[in-house]
């Protein structure tokens, strides 16, 4: 069946104790993988007719990040570190303590298993081989503080389709595009407008991009986060998403949204590239869908909750999001 | 009004010290008029003496209202706690957040009140309350507690300012009020820049030919001010003694003539910048100086707004005690954290937490306070006080008997006497040297 993005429609939503930061599923499958605000990784199935989540036990600090590498499980946390996972036990069979020296924000597995990465705000985005567990690569190009002498964040990361390249973003709007192998930075673009210092009101930020993706041929990068705010107090301010030609250096598309406003939390693109679906919210939530060939919104939903993270099938026809108490499926066809 | 110096107790121990001290200040503000007052300092006999005799206050004031539980009050482990673990501090048994790495380590040093309800969880209202440490009446605006501390420790003849407030941000900008002490002890407010404006000699007038003006007004104002006994004369003409030193004092808040090795140390922030200021304000002689941090009102995004801002206050607070203490003037400086009130232990779907008064944090340093010790007690989920409830009235009243002040003094307004804390207001006397 071909995916529709007009036609997406909320499918299943099950409550959840504490908020759930972060996703992973296989393709196809019922059972997805979260981290939580409890220090916990659960495993849910959907199919369950109230889907109750098996926990497992390791960590100590919001788990953030979550990523299927092969036959394992891996796991990042503010506790600054990685825990791979025997999903039929449920215990840790390797943990990395000190795998960053600051709050882990994000973990992203390579479509072929053979890598993790993992960003923190320590600015340093590491590679770990996902079988033996030893560190690849250390990809430095953020800076530590801000323009304004406050400490910086490294929130997001992806890698592409071919495993060959990996994207970071940070608090300031800064990205970097990297080759995986070499660790050799590709291309640097900036999103400036996601860092929203506030100069003379407020004199602090809450901004920067929170989220990263890469087109499915790997031509172009989407970030997500959120535009100019008035007042930084709240996610008051136009969720956005800009998307680069990240070879050419060059922004290809803008959208600002005033009507759904709070943080881009997650990006996904859909089949063929044609379009690019966006979570995130502020004290709620939405899904959106943009149309990158018109380069116009096309469909925008209010989802039951702050949408952290998201899972879009590879046919792009079905889309699962976590977030604040609630994990909620989509249709899209 | 009160007598304001009830402190001479008479003996002769005391008789040397005041003596030596009010020589110490003279020979100071004859020197500030021309040379500014840090010169003064350079001289460590009376640097000596003046650290010895002054109390001062450096109120750190945290606009908007920072949360307790990633501050003073951490609650990990509980759902409500957030994200940030607890670390030991070198006080055993009291841990705090570990955003205040540097502050766990001067925790000897620092008491912490853990438990205020102070009810008022609006900005307006609770700056109000936590300024005054009581409501206004209907027929009464109360003096701020930079106002009181002018009064009860500003010297008459003071080449410096006596209160000075500064507020740059403009979110919940507050002047701060002297209420029915008058304008005298109203602040010196710097809203815009480090540097006081229109404090400078206009350019088209000798310094001689200022001096020669002010000298013929004083003579003009001393004679109409004979036998008419009026409070707003009087304050009037107190106000133009005062013009001269506080013209010389502009260089106290020239942040480029301190020692490149202490802006360093204060970090380059703006913040930092006015902590430092603060500093120096305090060694010249000011008893009260107030530096306000806006804005912590973090409904959204609580942690990443406070992994900025406690990391800032706490290098930038832990330099301040380090510098005093190398200055020998830690003991005679209370230093304080405060803001309007605490934060909601609940956490938002917009990873905020939003305004709460009913169990909140401040912390004391330095003269009158016993370093290390912890007042009061929250329930495991952070929502209520379970022991030790103080209120803004027994906050204040704890800053007047550090600063060595009968909190229960009364003022007089008319004939009314009006008591500088409530009646039944009590310090907590246990976090007391």
């Amino acid at each position: 069946m071909t995916a529709d993005p007009n036609k997406l429609t909320k499918k299943l939503e099950a409550n959840v104790p504490g908020i759930l930061f972060c996703l992973d599923k296989r393709d196809d499958a019922t059972v997805i993988h979260c981290g939580s605000s409890d220090a916990k990784v659960y495993t849910f199935d959907l199919a369950d007719e109230k889907p109750t989540g098996k926990p497992m036990e390791g960590h100590s600090s919001y788990v953030t990040g979550v990523a299927l590498a092969g036959k394992h499980l891996v796991s990042g946390c503010y506790d600054c570190s990685l825990i791979w996972w025997d999903l039929e036990t449920g215990k840790p069979t390797r943990t990395i303590a000190d795998a960053h020296a600051r709050w882990i924000r994000g973990v992203a597995a390579s479509p072929d298993g053979s890598f993790v990465a993992s960003v923190a705000d320590d600015m340093v985005c590491r590679l770990w081989d996902a079988e033996s567990g030893k560190m690849m690569r250390a990809l430095q190009g953020h800076e530590l503080q801000t323009p304004h002498h406050y400490p910086s964040m490294l929130y997001a990361c992806a890698i592409s389709s071919d495993g060959k390249l990996v994207a970071t973003a940070d608090r300031v709007g800064h990205i970097v595009v990297w080759e995986a192998d070499s660790g050799r930075s590709l291309a640097t673009l900036e999103a400036p407008v996601m860092y929203t210092w506030d100069p003379t009101q407020r004199r602090h930020s809450i901004g920067g991009i929170r989220s990263v993706a890469f087109s499915r041929d790997n031509k172009l990068v989407a970030v997500g986060g959120i535009g100019k705010i008035g007042n930084i107090d709240h996610l008051g301010g136009p969720s956005r998403v800009e998307v680069f030609d990240w070879q050419a250096g060059e922004q290809t598309h803008e959208f600002s949204n005033d009507k759904l406003k709070g943080l881009v939390e997650t990006l996904a693109f859909g089949p063929d590239d044609a379009w690019l679906v966006a979570g995130g919210g502020d004290h709620s939530g939405f899904i959106q869908v943009f149309d990158l060939k018109e380069k116009k919104p096309l469909k925008e939903e209010k989802a039951p909750m702050h949408v952290h993270d998201m899972v879009l099938s590879a046919d792009g026809t079905s889309l699962c999001t976590v977030g604040h108490g609630r994990i909620v499926t989509w249709e899209l066809k | 009004m009160a007598n304001r110096r009830a402190n001479f107790c008479g003996s002769d121990d005391h008789r040397i010290h005041r003596r030596g001290f009010l020589g110490a200040a003279a020979v100071a503000g004859a020197f500030a008029a021309n040379m500014g007052v840090l010169n003064v300092l350079r001289h460590p006999t009376l640097a000596a003496e003046l650290k010895r005799q002054q109390k001062h206050v450096i109120l750190l004031w945290l606009a908007g209202g920072p949360s307790q539980l990633e501050t003073w009050d951490p609650k990990p482990g509980h759902d409500n706690g957030g994200p940030f673990r607890a670390i030991e501090t070198n006080v055993p048994g009291v841990h705090i957040s570990e955003l205040l790495p540097k502050m766990a380590q001067r925790m000897h040093t620092t008491c912490l009140i853990r438990s205020l309800n102070t009810r008022i969880a609006d900005h307006g209202g609770g700056a109000a309350l936590m300024e005054r440490g009581r409501r206004d009446e209907p027929t009464v605006q109360y003096p701020d507690l930079g106002a009181i501390i002018a009064r009860e420790l500003g010297r008459a003849d003071s080449q410096v300012p006596d209160y000075v407030s500064m507020y740059t941000s403009t979110e919940g900008r507050r002047k701060g009020t002297s209420g029915f002490l008058g304008a005298r002890y109203a602040p010196m407010f710097l809203d815009k820049e480090l540097m006081p404006s229109n404090i400078r000699r206009l350019e088209q007038i000798s310094d001689l030919d200022h001096q020669q003006r002010g000298e013929l007004r004083q003579v003009l104002g001393e004679r109409f001010a004979r036998g008419r006994g009026s409070n707003s004369v009087d304050s009037h003409n107190g106000a133009y003694k005062r013009v001269r030193g506080l013209m010389a004092s502009d260089k106290l808040f020239d942040v480029s003539l301190e020692p490149q090795k202490y802006r360093d140390a204060y970090g380059p922030t703006q913040f930092g910048e006015q902590v430092l200021v603060a500093r120096r304000l305090i060694e010249a002689g000011v008893p009260f100086v107030k530096v306000a941090r806006a804005w912590w009102d973090s409904h959204g995004q609580n942690f990443e707004t406070h992994l900025e801002l406690v990391t800032e206050l706490d290098h930038v607070m832990s330099t301040l005690l380090d510098d005093l203490q190398a200055r020998g003037l830690l003991e005679h400086t209370l230093v304080i954290t405060l803001g309007e009130f605490g934060r909601t232990p609940r956490i938002n779907p917009s990873l905020g937490r939003d305004h709460f008064a009913s169990a909140w944090s401040a912390s004391l340093t330095g003269c009158g306070i016993q370093g290390g010790a912890v007042w009061g007690k929250t329930s495991p989920d952070g929502v209520s006080v379970a022991d030790g409830e103080v209120g803004a009235g027994e906050l204040f009243a704890t800053i007047f008997q550090a600063l060595g002040i009968d909190h229960k003094k009364d003022y007089y307004l008319g004939s009314r006497p009006i008591p500088l804390t409530n009646p039944g207001t009590e310090p907590i006397r246990d976090v007391l040297a």
